[in-house]
């Protein structure tokens, strides 16, 4: 039996697992905007032409068209909006946590020494915002772990502390 | 094994000069050696068996029509010259640990293999290749499909079996900064040298060829089998005439061709334990002779499929990371190796003890609220752990258990979804490298899970710190 290291101070069972003491990182509050831009980039053509389609058997069905469009994007803003603020990231001293997810909740934990290599990628729209998606491998192909909009000096910061770490903890298959 | 410093002559070269007999003069350090000739006709091998088949069809079918066997001649003329200029290109060598293989006439290639990376290697013989006298050396690297394994194709088998030994010397030398491999009580040299020094190996298990036609027979892949051959023979007696059946032959045919690899893969399995890993060798047309090295394997699974469950059946999967070549499909390039095709438990439980230095039972119990979530599976799901292996069943058709040495433990993921969120459930992961096998530690409770998130990060850094 696996005996719980420390002491016995599970709080935070509300919000998510983890542990008290770990100073939790968010992403940039850009990121809430970023997916804003993407959401309003699908939601207002789509209303524009779904209105303009409907508008042919009549005006009545043709507004109801846009409307339901731009209620499916406003849902969808406030499901994106609770996705984004439940991203986290903790650096801890020998591996690194990232927690997501609203439905599905996920915590991954990834030792330092088990990094293969990083990842610092940025989108278009990314890049208007001066953000960067950081993503750490391992030899398993099912580890994940993503972090989407840190600002891009912070991303390579990170990139590079993460790298010093994993060269000094390296540890071999 | 002789140590690292060894009462050789110091102008043997900078590696540790095992004596190896004077059949390894033909790998000697640095220098360029070419493949056996004749591989570019291996290489081709079932191709070219299919396309001399078709051509001679084509050509006892036109005999008057000189012309077209001109054209036939051409082409498999122009495939040898391929196949020539392909093998004139190719050399290769061993230097610093590392294997090159220069390649390519237009597109020069050259790869290097870190020989210290080395999971496992491989000697394949294709049928063609036992006539000839030849056999495939494959080179398991950890890391993607894509980026395949060194593969020297084809040599003597003598050869072969040399270069396998030598390699798997020179890939026992830890390289700067590369973690030598885990060193663990079941491969201690002193257990499994022979009394004159020289490395003996220990035969563990060898699989009896009539239970693997039954067992291939009572998987999904037999089962449809028959059932093919059933309607076939049951549309043929009722119409009365050989005709009807011919549509199903394709089907009938590509069934069998599946079941006859399946077969051929598995039959005569016989796994040995030796200095210098763990030998596998099966193969009935095709043979295969697998070296896992000591400490490279990634988890351990045994499953048990309900209709072998009655007669006691069961079958032992390792898991090594980097991917076998030659697979037929994808399919089979993502099945594990089997050490025992179909064995019995009392043989897998003798496997596991050499493999896992005594690995824990599955006995924790999850919840019994999990019923509402997984009302089948509830009945196998239980996991275990230590300091060393933490092991987890699950699985109702087909119960499965995997070990996994917390060395090996890539990252852990804690997974909730809203159902286990309502029923205050949690799922924890631990991925190992290889092919997406890894612990589930399923449904467990919330706290419990929590708790095993806490302290498998530190559990499995003990472990890593105690294996390097």
């Amino acid at each position: 039996m696996i005996d719980p290291g420390g002491p016995a101070g599970l709080g935070q069972e509300k919000s998510g697992p983890g542990e008290p003491e770990v100073s939790w990182l968010r992403p940039s509050p850009l990121l809430l905007r970023a997916r804003r831009i993407e959401v309003a980039g699908v939601t207002v053509p789509a209303a524009i032409i779904g209105g303009l389609a409907g508008q042919v058997a009549s005006a009545a069905v043709g507004i109801a068209i846009a409307a339901a469009m731009v209620i499916a994007g406003l849902l969808a803003e406030r499901f994106l909006a609770r996705r984004v603020a439940s991203w986290e990231y903790a650096e801890r001293n020998d591996d690194l946590m990232v927690r997501r997810g609203v439905l599905i909740r996920r915590l991954s934990v990834i030792p330092y020494g088990r990094m293969q290599f990083i990842d610092v990628t940025a989108g278009p729209l990314e890049r208007a915002l001066g953000l960067a998606t950081l993503r750490m491998h391992t030899a398993a192909a099912a580890s994940d772990a993503r972090i989407p909009g840190l600002e891009s000096g912070a991303a390579a910061a990170l990139r590079d502390q993460l790298a010093a770490l994993g060269e000094a903890q390296a540890a071999g298959l | 094994m002789t140590g690292p410093g060894p009462a050789g002559s110091p102008a043997s070269g900078p590696l540790p000069d095992r004596p190896l007999p004077a059949a390894s003069a033909l790998v000697r350090e640095a220098s360029w050696h070419r493949l056996h000739p004749l591989s570019p006709l291996v290489r081709a091998g079932r191709q070219m068996m299919s396309l001399l088949v078709v051509l001679i069809g084509i050509a006892v079918l036109n005999q008057h029509q000189d012309g077209n066997l001109v054209a036939d001649l051409v082409v498999i003329v122009a495939a040898l010259v391929g196949g020539f200029v392909s093998w004139l290109v190719t050399r290769w060598q061993i230097a610093d640990g590392v294997l090159r293989i220069d390649t390519g006439l237009l597109r020069r290639e050259s790869r290097r293999f870190p020989l210290s990376q080395v999971q496992a290697v491989d000697v394949v013989q294709t049928g063609l290749a036992r006539l000839l006298g030849l056999a495939e050396l494959q080179l398991r690297i950890a890391g993607g499909d894509s980026a395949r394994g060194g593969r020297l194709a084809c040599l003597k088998l003598a050869d072969a079996e040399q270069l396998r030994k030598q390699l798997l010397a020179l890939a026992a030398v830890p390289a700067g900064g590369l973690a030598p491999p885990a060193t663990r009580p079941a491969y201690d040299a002193e257990a499994v040298l022979g009394p004159a020094g020289q490395p003996a190996a220990r035969t563990l298990f060898r699989v009896r060829a009539s239970r693997i036609l039954v067992a291939i027979l009572l998987t999904r892949s037999g089962a449809t089998g028959l059932v093919v051959a059933v309607a076939t023979w049951l549309t043929a007696q009722f119409t009365g005439s050989a005709g009807v059946v011919a549509p199903f032959l394709p089907v009938a045919f590509g069934v069998a061709a599946r079941l006859f690899r399946q077969f051929n893969g598995e039959y005569g399995t016989t796994v040995a334990l030796a200095q210098d890993g763990i030998r596998l060798r099966s193969g009935l047309v095709q043979t295969t002779a697998e070296t896992i090295r000591p400490g490279r394997i990634q988890a351990v699974r045994l499953v048990e499929p309900l209709i072998w469950r009655p007669l006691g059946w069961c079958r032992l999967e390792v898991d090594v990371a980097g991917a076998r070549q030659r697979s037929e499909d994808r399919t089979e390039g993502q099945r594990l190796r089997a050490l025992i095709p179909v064995g019995t438990r009392a043989e897998a439980d003798l496997l596991l003890a050499e493999l896992l230095a005594s690995p824990p039972l599955p006995s924790q119990r999850p919840p019994s609220r999990v019923r509402w979530k997984a009302p089948l599976s509830y009945h196998f799901l239980s996991w275990s752990g230590d300091g060393r292996y933490v092991v987890a069943a699950r699985g109702r058709a087909c119960r499965q258990t995997t070990w996994v040495p917390l060395e090996k433990v890539q990252s852990i993921r804690w997974v909730q979804g809203p159902l286990q969120r309502w029923l205050g459930l949690a799922t924890v992961h631990l991925d190992v490298a290889g092919k997406r096998v890894g612990v589930k530690i399923e449904d467990r409770d919330s706290a419990e899970a929590l708790e095993i998130l806490r302290a498998l990060p530190d559990l499995a850094r003990a472990a890593r710190s105690r294996a390097s």
